[in-house]
This record gives C-alpha cells, sequence and structure tokens, in this order.
C-alpha cells in the first residue's frame, strides 16, 4: 500500500525543504496548460453563438425590410 | 467498412457522436487526473537520488510522451486530406497543431525545470532537448503556414505536406537517446525484468497520470474540432439550428 510520505502540511508545501519552487512550478505550468486547453474552446465557441445570433437577428431584419418595400405600390 | 468512414467524415455526425461522448470523457479525466495527481504529490515515495523532484516525473513524461503522439496524427490527418479530401480529417489536423505546441511546449519547460535540478542545468544542445525543440518549431510552423494561405483548400494541402515530411522528426525524437550519447536518460519507466526494476508505487501512478493526460488530450482536441465544424459549416442548416436554439444571449 502506498504510504503518504508527508508528516505536516507545511512539509508538503515546502516539498521536505529543497527543490519546492522546481516542483510546484512544473506543477502550477501544468493547471494553467490543462485549464487553458480546456476554457479556450468554451470562449470560441461562446464567441461564435453570439456572432452567428447577430447574423441571423441582421438576416432576419433585412428580409423584412425588403418585403416592406416590395409590398409599397411602385407606381 | 466503407459506409462506418464515409459517416465519420461527416462533420455532422462526427459533431453528433462527440457530444454524447464528451461527459463520460469530461467524468473520466477528472477522476483519473484527481487519483493522479494526488498519488504523485502526496504517496510517490521520494527518490534516492532526486529526492522529492521525482514528482516533476509524473507531469513531464505524460506530456512529453503525448506530444510525441500528436505530429504522427497531424501527419495521418493530412495524409488522409490528401488522398480522400475528407474534410473532417482537415479539421483534425488543424485543431491538433496548437495542441501539439503546447504539448511540446510544456515538456520542453517541465524538462528545463527538472533539468535544473538534475543535471545542474536548464539547456543543454542535447540531441533528445534539440529534436523536441525544432518539433516545437514545426508546430508553430505549421500554424503560422495555415495562417498565411488564403485558400483554405490550398492550406491544408501545404499544412498536410508539411505535417507529413514534418513527422520525419519524431522517430528521431524517440530513438534519440539511444541512437547518441545524450545527457537525456533513455526512458525507463516499466521493466520488471532489469537488474533495478521499478517498483509499482512509481510506476503504477505514472500509468495513471498518462492515461489521464491522454484522456485530456483527446478532450481538448474534441473541443476544437468541434469549434472547427461550427465554423466552417456555419451555413448549413443544422449549425442554424443550433445556433438557434442555444440558450445564450
Amino acid at each position: 500500500m502506498p504510504t503518504l510520505q508527508f508528516s505536516s502540511v507545511s512539509e508538503f508545501l515546502t516539498m521536505g525543504g529543497s527543490y519546492t519552487f522546481h516542483i510546484w512550478s512544473v506543477y502550477l505550468l501544468f493547471a494553467i496548460f490543462i485549464s487553458y486547453n480546456l476554457m479556450q474552446p468554451k470562449l470560441v465557441r461562446r464567441q461564435f453563438i453570439r456572432e452567428q445570433k447577430r447574423r441571423a437577428l441582421r438576416d432576419a431584419e433585412l428580409s423584412l425590410q425588403q418585403s416592406k418595400q416590395s409590398e409599397r405600390p411602385t407606381s | 467498412m466503407w459506409l462506418w468512414f464515409s459517416k465519420l467524415g461527416s462533420p455532422r455526425w462526427f459533431y453528433e457522436l462527440s457530444s454524447k461522448w464528451l461527459p463520460w470523457l469530461y467524468a473520466l479525466m477528472f477522476v483519473m487526473l484527481g487519483v493522479g495527481l494526488v498519488w504523485a504529490l502526496l504517496f510517490v515515495p521520494a527518490d534516492y537520488q532526486q529526492g522529492q523532484t521525482i514528482r516533476i516525473m509524473y507531469v513531464h513524461v505524460p506530456v512529453a510522451s503525448i506530444s510525441l503522439a500528436c505530429f504522427p496524427l497531424m501527419a495521418i490527418a493530412g495524409t488522409i486530406t490528401l488522398v480522400w479530401k475528407m474534410k473532417l480529417a482537415d479539421m483534425v489536423a488543424k485543431s491538433v497543431a496548437p495542441i501539439g505546441a503546447w504539448f511540446t511546449g510544456l515538456a520542453l519547460a517541465s524538462g528545463a525545470i527538472w533539468g535544473d535540478q538534475i543535471w545542474g542545468t536548464w539547456w543543454a544542445w542535447d540531441a533528445r532537448l534539440t529534436s523536441l525543440l525544432i518539433q516545437f518549431f514545426l508546430f508553430v510552423g505549421v500554424i503560422a503556414l495555415r495562417s498565411a494561405i488564403e485558400s483554405p483548400d490550398a492550406a491544408a494541402k501545404a499544412c498536410a505536406v508539411l505535417a507529413i515530411v514534418g513527422a520525419i522528426n519524431v522517430p528521431i525524437i524517440k530513438y534519440s537517446v539511444e541512437w547518441w550519447n545524450t545527457l537525456h536518460q533513455p526512458a525507463s519507466s516499466i521493466s520488471f525484468d532489469a537488474v533495478a526494476p521499478n517498483p509499482p508505487e512509481i510506476w503504477v501512478p505514472l500509468v495513471i497520470m498518462i492515461l489521464a493526460v491522454y484522456v485530456f488530450f483527446a478532450i481538448s482536441l474534441i473541443l476544437r474540432t468541434r469549434n472547427e465544424i461550427l465554423q466552417r459549416e456555419r451555413r448549413a442548416q443544422w449549425v442554424m439550428d443550433l445556433v438557434a436554439r442555444d440558450q445564450q444571449k
């Protein structure tokens, strides 16, 4: 069975005292890497849907105007 | 088989299928990442040479090994694009390039941080490190090439060719530690019959982390490919319906 390697929280946070910075900076980079690559596509998708909704709205308004114009008697 | 192949090539079919897969993949990834990280950070015994910095291995090795899978995947997708002109393959090829650049970048960064401790230097012009740096530049090159060519079809072809040619670098990276005398150590993770076999306390969490990062890779690739599908099929009725159904304002 694996056993816990640290006897206290502070020992864990400093990773036993030496190379604290090395170990935690790698895990920090890993966290940034994971969260960026999961969040970025979600933001792109949100942006896409916003743009497409705006476009659909504009197209609908445009076709409404056109149909009004064609209803008007021309002569 | 051919029916399945042509169905898989349909972006809409992929989009709908991946909608069903994603929740399961997310659940799998969070469970495995949770177990893997807790195990790697709290339970792996300190190495007699490296001490606590052995914990860096549980990020570096999965990321570096999967970064090597990205390029062949891009080359295969490029081949399918060139031979069968399958639209989905090019979408995958386009999506995998930035992910590959991220994986390679993190492999280099975590390796440099680790190297500073075990070798006493952040960087050396060693065969493994240099060939991995070349892979990073190749990914950046593929991304730049695609954005530089205006016509999507021409860009797809050019990127496919660069991906296929660039894939030659992958075996060089993989075997660099055996072909040349490198500072970087050869892979030594799972050996049962060697003189000094690695105990399961070391490699079981590593395997869990590798699988977790693979699932993460799959998720991020699927997410980016889905965006690419939406973007390219935005005038198709099914995408317009999807946008109209979306609750987001």
